[in-house]
């Protein structure tokens, strides 16, 4: 966890900072509503506010579901993530990480720990800048405003993800996220809500995808899905060492090293 | 500079404590990567040559290139280079590879490589965190093995790490990364000519013997963590070629002939994830994942649940236990294999020593009371304990352990064995000391590559697998023609000379060969080298994943490199620096006694018929693969094949060396100048 920095670049507003107990312990929509109205910019005022989550936070139009088996740890997904956001490579700017400890046993030697784009988004709840945000004109994504961010780093704080999703540039002083590829300069493809997203397309094992509908909130398992089918069995890839791939069913014992008989044609 | 590089070198003297930085800038002609090596080699002790492996003046190189940290595919790789000592007769310069992560992380580190010289008094690691370099203190880690060496270096280096966690690297920079570090085992602390360096637990740098290098230096490690960037030139035009080349990747969800072309030799060749770990390929499969080297798009290897055989591949699963387990079980097998890249013993080497072993012992030559004494259990070869008794007695340089650890062939030649045995193919060190590896009378631009070098050619996406291991399932995709006309489309500049790839008795021997092996070389030196390319991976000239068969090969080269560069090169101006590298390897050799009567192979390659190998073959007017069984390479043939090879290179036909008019074509006065001193200009 970066060291929390003051802010420096603009004059800040008295800024409430919420631990992560502290966030935890809070429950309701009201009371997140009222923080919200409170310490952020977005585009509900409290003349307006809803006075329910759904309507308070609507949900985001988009997600990024990954299948952790099926991820080789190439971080090509990071690597395009930087590229497409900044015009460089970079593991620590990428707003997608990939964790991997190669001494490691199958499956838990590898996390992979994108922006869940929350129902109810603690970054957005705690910004004291408003520079956290819900995007209504791109799909409801939440990002973070450049421009507004002060590099106070509570949104990293708050993140209840470990690691937290909210990713610190160290070059500008300000955080980042996954905006699922609306602001790309460094791309010519379109991003964001109905547009691509860097990862997914570059990502050789099609272990990310881009879902419409809202994972469940609750558990890991609603982001981390099996995105497998027959195919990647029959590379010898089981996650349980009794499944048998289709290919080997009936298969005859494996012939020890050395050279069929060739039968080429011409 | 526009991108790709970072614009500094990191210099490293260990006798002196020293930490300096060379300018990248001063190398880029040379690319990258291997030849930026080769040209920092020759110009700090170029003229200091000849001098041996252990000498503290030799050089521990380890260059990235403009692609490493990128998403280049398959760039994730880097080229040691120094003297080598486990090559023979001379401890050539030489060069050994190794994937995993290390130069992404020295890159993002901000180095675009590092240099070693010297040798420290007392053990120690290089510790490159940022900018920051220091040279540690090893107490607590010299006498470790591989792995535990690198867990303990990791937490040196980051203390608060936790995997799933940012960490952080320095003030205000974070990372949910490990440190690279690659390291020697304990077979390199003793100088064993066979040792490795390795990185992760089974990525080797397996070739030369740079683990017994690093050891000679004291130096047990080098470690790289970065939180910066690699700049790109062009990243729109980057971001575009790397999803123009998804088209050529293994298609995971629905792959072209899915069926066809994950079966027997297909799986490791055809481009699929995970094929290359031979131990997990039958029933009860151990769950696991396929696992890539930085920017991969492939994952050749594997993580297991058991976490045995991690990131090991081909021979580091199959050194031991013999090939999908052998006499012993799976289970044992893969443990005696990761014991070996523990000790840090390098696996293509290892192979031949074990093997030839075993053949004297056969032959009633070594035991107890034989002509080469020997406690080692021999009779129990095939058991659990075996390779670690082996193992064990070579890294500590105990009883006859001390003459194997100095590599197969200075162990023959000790007992006088050597020179009856390798000429008659009892020990198949075909090139410079390595081992024979596919057939150099049948797939020569192997053998002929790999002998007008330092050692085998190891570049198994030349012809090998989509040439003969294409033809060699029985079930070749493509026609003979077809496969020679479409990879031979692609070998620019020589391209439309369908007969470079004729592996006909007549067409060995060719014109059309000599222009295939020079492109060998030149694809080598450049791609492979200074690109960090996997030859397990590029080049592509043909591939089974796309329906005309075309694979990425020319045209993805160039259009990545200048994307990260900004450069304007042309494949064929790559070429051309990769022949520049070539001429400048071969100087260097030349400095240490290289001459074109050095470059022949054993008698047994001339004398003894080959079992064949499957290739395609131009014979009585037409196409066919066959396998060219009871050739031998006729001497009188080959010799004149040299002579125009040399010639086409620029070199003196009646010496090897290059020439004063090559060299300066190439901007290489300063050697031409160096050689000239020495009498060995061409």
């Amino acid at each position: 966890m970066p060291k929390s920095k003051e802010p420096e670049k603009k004059e800040s507003s008295e800024k409430k900072k919420f631990s992560r107990r502290d966030f935890l312990t809070i429950s309701g929509a009201a009371v997140a509503a009222q923080a919200l109205v409170t310490t952020t910019g977005c585009s509900t005022t409290p003349e307006t506010a809803p006075d329910t989550a759904a309507e308070l936070y609507p949900e985001s139009k988009g997600y990024l579901v990954y299948d952790s088996k099926k991820c080789i740890g190439c971080t090509t997904c990071m690597l395009s993530c930087s590229m497409v956001h900044y015009g460089e490579q970079s593991l620590s700017l990428s707003r997608i990480q990939i964790m991997q400890d190669s001494f490691g046993k199958f499956p838990d030697d590898l996390q992979i720990a994108p922006c869940r784009q929350c129902v109810t988004p603690p970054c957005v709840i705690n910004c004291p800048e408003g520079a956290a945000y819900i995007d209504t004109e791109n799909g409801n994504v939440r990002r973070i405003d450049q421009e507004k961010c002060v590099g106070c780093q509570t949104c990293l704080e708050m993140c209840p993800q470990q690691p937290h999703r909210t990713i610190w540039n160290h070059v500008t002083g300000t955080a980042t996220k996954c905006d699922l590829c609306i602001d790309t300069p460094y791309w010519n493809e379109k991003g964001g809500i109905g547009g691509k997203q860097a990862c997914v397309e570059s990502c050789p094992m099609k272990a990310i995808k881009f879902v419409s509908f809202t994972p469940d909130q609750k558990e890991t398992e609603g982001y981390n899905v099996n995105l497998r089918n027959d195919h990647w069995l029959n590379l010898g890839l089981v996650d349980s060492a009794t499944v048998v791939p289709p290919m080997m069913k009936n298969q005859p014992p494996m012939p020890k090293f050395g050279p069929p008989k060739p039968k080429a044609k011409g | 500079m526009k991108g790709g590089y970072t614009g500094k070198i990191l210099r490293v003297d260990l006798s002196n404590k020293e930490i300096k930085t060379i300018p990248t800038e001063k190398y880029v002609e040379f690319g990258g990567g291997h030849g930026m090596g080769s040209a920092i080699f020759f110009d700090l002790v170029g003229d200091q040559l000849p001098f041996e492996a252990f000498d503290p003046r030799n050089l521990i190189i380890m260059m990235a290139s403009p692609f490493s940290g990128t998403n280049m595919p398959g760039s994730g790789r880097v080229d040691v280079q120094g003297l080598g000592p486990m090559l023979y007769p001379i401890e050539w310069f030489g060069h050994s590879n190794f994937g995993g992560r290390f130069t992404a992380q020295l890159k993002f580190a901000g180095w675009d490589g590092v240099v070693v010289e010297g040798a420290s008094d007392k053990p120690c690691w290089i510790n490159i965190v940022n900018d920051k370099v220091v040279i540690e203190d090893a107490n607590g880690i010299w006498g470790m093995d591989t792995w535990d060496t690198q867990e303990e270096i990791a937490r040196r280096v980051m203390p608060g790490l936790k995997l799933g966690e940012w960490a952080e690297v320095s003030d205000d920079d974070y990372t949910t990364q490990v440190p690279a570090v690659v390291c020697c085992g304990p077979a390199g602390e003793t100088k064993s000519r066979l040792g490795a360096l390795l990185h992760g637990p089974g990525s080797q740098a397996a070739l030369c013997g740079f683990g017994g290098v690093f050891g000679s230096k004291n130096l047990k490690a080098i470690s790289a963590i970065g939180t910066g960037s690699v700049p790109i030139a062009d990243p729109k035009a980057f971001m575009d070629t790397r999803l123009w080349y998804n088209q050529f990747q293994w298609n995971v969800d629905n792959p072209r002939e899915g069926n066809r072309f994950i079966t027997g030799m297909y799986k490791v060749s055809a481009g699929a994830p995970s094929g290359a770990n031979t131990t997990n390929s039958q029933i009860p499969l151990v769950p696991a994942r396929a696992a890539a080297c930085a920017s991969c798009p492939r994952g050749c290897r594997m993580r297991l649940a058991s976490a045995d055989s991690n990131e090991s591949v081909c021979g580091g699963t199959m050194t031991f236990g013999g090939f999908r387990g052998g006499g012993g079980n799976l289970k044992t097998t893969r443990n005696q294999n990761d014991l070996m890249q523990k000790y840090g013993f390098g696996h293509w080497q290892l192979i031949p020593t074990r093997g030839y072993l075993m053949t004297l012992y056969q032959r009633g030559l070594v035991g107890k009371g034989k002509m080469i004494e020997c406690d080692l259990p021999l009779d129990q070869a095939d058991s659990a304990a075996f390779p670690m008794a082996l193992m064990d007695a070579m890294a500590t340089r105990k009883g006859i352990g001390n003459d194997l650890t100095e590599g197969a062939a200075r162990f023959a030649a000790k007992y006088g064995l050597l020179e009856e045995d390798l000429h008659k193919g009892a020990l198949r060190l075909t090139y410079w000391g390595t081992s024979d590896h596919y057939d150099a009378r049948i797939e020569v631009e192997w053998g002929y590559g790999s002998l007008l070098g330092e050692r085998d050619l190891m570049l198994h996406m030349m012809a090998n697998y989509p040439l003969h291991w294409m033809a060699w399932t029985g079930d070749p995709y493509l026609t003979a023609e077809q496969a020679a006309k479409l990879y031979t489309d692609a070998m620019v500049p020589y391209n439309g000379d369908e007969f470079m790839a004729d592996y006909s008795e007549k067409g060995i021997y060719t014109d059309s060969k000599v222009k295939a092996v020079a492109w060998v070389k030149h694809y080598e030196k450049f791609w492979i080298g200074a690109g960090g390319f996997c030859g397990w991976r590029w080049p592509m000239c043909i591939t089974c994943t796309t329906p005309d068969g075309r694979g990425p090969t020319p045209e993805a080269e160039p259009r990545f490199w200048n994307a990260v560069t900004g450069q304007n090169l042309s494949f064929a101006d790559a070429m051309e620096i990769g022949h520049k590298i070539y001429t400048l390897d071969r100087s260097i050799w030349v400095l240490q006694g290289r001459h074109r009567n050095m470059e022949v192979f054993p008698d047994y390659i001339y004398d003894q018929p080959s079992r064949g190998s499957e290739m395609p073959m131009y014979i009585d007017g037409q196409w066919k693969y066959d396998n060219g069984a009871g050739r031998k390479l006729d001497r009188a043939k080959f010799e004149d094949w040299k002579t125009r090879f040399y010639k086409f290179e620029g070199y003196n036909p009646e010496n090897g060396y290059p020439t004063r008019e090559t060299l300066e074509g190439m901007n290489l006065k300063r050697v031409a100048d160096t050689l000239e001193s020495r009498g060995r200009l061409g």
